[in-house]
């Protein structure tokens, strides 16, 4: 219908003109140009410099850069920092995405019916993703301060007294994923609000006619419904867990004794205090393909969901 | 066309007027001071107007102040910039991260400027406190002119001593009054403790200063002054120190786990901790928001009274030549001068490095008015070098790391010792293997 009503118009040069295959391409190229040109410059071209960098070291000490092969990945690999760093990822990736995820569906659920009072709590629940991770950590170092922190506060009135939540190698991780669910949850429940609104009405009705009680209706009519969002929730969250460790800066510095120390943090220690630049840069690879490979299975599972025919 | 013809002539005809225009006056030479604050805002507007009353008084350079944030990335854009080819002329460097700088040939020695001014090495230095040259003269040169220093202190609530009958004007003076007073101060409701006797910082950077204060106090060494590959971290006099830092701990007047400098002022303040172990750099922050009235008294002792310095120095970059060079050089006069260093001191509570400041009347006049400053001066005449080796940080962090185990009862401090002097020597050995083990006939 569309394409009769322009055809009976006459057609403007321009649009000929690309109409043409080969111009066709180069219009397609000319239009990626500026993307690709930044992501060339930003991501291409210093992926293959990491990848140089991670292939040399120095020989002697105050010496220049030589090829040294693979002695950085198996420095790396050799370096219980590392494995430590490595460990405390995976700890903290699960302990945050999931609970993050449940908080955020279970608020979705909670406020998915709009009115004045849902829209409210929706903002409030959103109110930590606006706070920058660097403006929320500086609270939260407030809040976990040990005897005047607002935590201890009122433990203290409760005649209790809590642990060192930060300086504990036992308790420190689990403090600073706190703060991870607190601020991720809200972003989540935005995804998941979205996904709800996709929902058709009746699939919901025609369960309540079968007689569907709310835990099966949530079982199977939502949580299907919901499938590609949770997937591309996974893959946000599993990026978040590796790519970001402002809170890390401010509230502990990977310590103590290296118990909140993850990965892009290890990183910046091998390159800034530890000045081996080579075995930073051997552990940024390591991170890009976990991420490539994290990200490539959840897109995997994202996109099988998408292609599941309705049922 | 004609217009973009036109343009790209004005704009050459304009670049052109640019370029000429040092032949016509004298422009000054232009050079970077790369500059950390490690407390807070205020210390970068006094670096601003510092810079400012030098910039007028030499008009043959200009000078210009760039705020670079803390001392590690002061660190890291330095090198960044030496990297690009376009090194400060000047940075204000973390006293001890100049042997590894030196050890990378990434900081030139001074030495040639010292004797074009007329003077030798040891006079030029001979205008610092003594303690100031182990971490500035490196293999006999000059690497480092210092900026401003501190040294740990005691800090002590003269309130809570009277509350529970210690004279706040008799300050603990070793170890065995220290954990005394401590467990005296120390208030508890049943089995939660709602004040602790003492609060001694323990994160990174902190923890392995302050464990260096104590091993000094007990008589050890630490650390080689004279050889980069060398820690003292599993010997008798650190693992008496750090078993008495373990022991306020276990006797539970210390707080367990690892304790933050914000934390350990905060709850100082707040008069939750009634002596805390801190820098002198802290001083003027903490005398302007105690609201109680502050002692301050020298590190106690168990064998002798010995500190370490910390704070930072002027380095100039390698790479930095010719005009830049003179001018950088004639900052860092300016900078260390005793009017200069006075004023600096004054507006931080850091010492100044330069013994002359002290004989200045305006200094004597705030001496007498605070007598904790004073304190902190007299102390320096029992400090030493910061700890500082190859690969300075992973070698304190190695410590570090077990102080911090050991501190929240993971490991005894035995234990903790023989795995950080095994993670220190591991880190150092490549130094180690190019240098004292690399033996004629070996290659």
């Amino acid at each position: 219908m569309a394409d009769t009503i322009i055809a009976s118009q006459p057609t403007p040069a321009w649009r000929l003109a690309i109409r043409h295959p080969r111009r066709k391409t180069l219009v397609a190229f000319g239009l990626l140009a500026p993307s690709l040109v930044l992501l060339a410059l930003f991501t291409y071209w210093p992926i293959i410099q990491l990848t140089w960098q991670s292939l040399h070291g120095q020989q002697r000490v105050g010496g220049p850069q030589v090829y040294t092969g693979l002695k950085n990945f198996a420095d790396l690999v050799a370096d219980p920092a590392f494995r430590k760093a490595l460990v405390n990822n995976l700890i903290y990736a699960f302990g945050t995405v999931l609970p993050s995820l449940v908080l955020a569906l279970g608020f979705a659920l909670a406020l998915a019916r709009s009115n004045r009072i849902n829209t409210v709590l929706r903002s409030l629940f959103f109110l930590p993703v606006l706070l920058p991770l660097v403006a929320a950590a500086s609270i939260f170092l407030f809040l976990f301060l040990p005897n005047v922190g607002l935590l201890d506060y009122y433990l203290a009135k409760l005649a209790l007294s809590g642990p060192n939540w930060l300086g504990d190698p036992d308790v420190a991780l689990w403090s600073i994923m706190v703060l991870t669910i607190w601020k991720n949850a809200g972003y989540y429940m935005l995804f998941f609000l979205a996904g709800l609104q996709a929902i058709p009405a009746d699939a919901n009705e025609a369960a309540i006619l079968e007689g569907a009680n709310p835990w099966q209706r949530l079982r199977y009519v939502t949580l299907p419904y919901l499938k590609p969002t949770i997937g591309f929730v996974l893959v946000i969250g599993l990026t978040n867990v590796v790519t970001q460790v402002d809170h890390v800066f401010v509230l502990t510095k990977g310590g103590p004794a290296d118990a909140t120390n993850l990965l892009l943090f290890y990183v910046y220690q091998q390159a800034v205090e530890n000045y081996e630049p080579g075995r930073a840069a051997a552990g940024s690879l390591a991170m890009l393909g976990l991420l490539l490979a994290l990200t490539a299975a959840s897109l995997r599972t994202l996109e099988r969901s998408f292609g599941e025919p309705e049922s | 066309m004609t217009t973009t013809r036109r343009s790209l002539l004005a704009g050459a005809a304009l670049a052109a007027t640019f370029a000429m225009t040092p032949a016509f006056g004298q422009s000054p030479t232009e050079i970077e001071l790369f500059f950390p604050v490690p407390v807070d805002g205020q210390l970068a507007r006094d670096m601003a107007t510092l810079i400012k009353e030098f910039n007028e008084g030499h008009p043959a350079i200009k000078v210009t102040p760039v705020y670079t944030g803390s001392y590690d990335e002061t660190l890291i854009k330095t090198r960044a910039a030496m990297k690009a080819g376009k090194p400060p002329a000047v940075s204000i460097m973390s006293a001890n991260f100049l042997r590894d700088l030196q050890i990378e040939g990434e900081i030139q020695p001074l030495d040639t400027l010292i004797k074009a001014d007329g003077k030798s090495n040891d006079q030029f230095m001979g205008q610092f406190f003594p303690a100031l040259s182990g971490n500035a003269v490196l293999d006999r040169s000059v690497y480092g002119v210092p900026f401003h220093n501190s040294t740990p202190i005691l800090y002590i609530n003269a309130e809570h001593f009277k509350e529970v009958g210690l004279d706040p004007e008799n300050p603990p003076k070793n170890w065995a009054e220290l954990a005394a007073a401590a467990a005296k101060l120390t208030k508890r409701e049943g089995d939660r403790v709602t004040r602790w006797g003492i609060a001694i910082p323990s994160q990174y950077d902190t923890g392995g200063w302050l464990l260096q204060a104590l091993t000094y106090s007990n008589g050890g060494r630490w650390f080689n002054v004279d050889y980069a590959g060398e820690v003292y971290y599993d010997e008798p006099s650190t693992l008496g120190a750090l078993t008495f830092w373990s022991d306020l701990v276990k006797n539970k007047v210390l707080q367990p786990g690892v304790q933050q400098n914000g934390a350990v002022s905060t709850a100082f303040l707040s008069g939750q901790a009634s002596m805390m172990l801190h820098s002198t750099g802290s001083l003027t922050f903490v005398r302007s928001n105690a609201k109680f009235p502050l002692k301050v008294a020298f590190v106690p002792k168990n064998l002798q009274n010995q500190v370490p310095i910390g704070g930072a120095s002027l380095v100039v970059p390698t790479g930095v030549e010719g005009e830049r060079r003179k001018a950088a050089w004639t900052l860092i006069n300016w900078m260390t001068s005793p009017e200069k260093s006075g004023w600096w001191s004054r507006a931080t509570g850091y010492f100044a490095p330069n013994m002359q400041a002290y004989e200045l009347p305006e200094m004597k006049a705030f001496l007498d008015k605070n007598p904790d400053a004073k304190v902190a001066v007299d102390q320096l005449a029992y400090a030493r070098p910061w700890f500082a080796t190859y690969k300075t940080v992973p070698v304190r962090k190695a410590v570090e790391d077990e102080l911090a185990n050991v501190l929240s009862g993971k490991k005894s401090p035995k234990e903790a010792l023989v795995a950080a002097q095994k993670a220190a020597d591991e880190i150092m050995k490549p130094y180690v293997e190019q240098t004292a083990l690399k033996l004629p006939g070996s290659n």
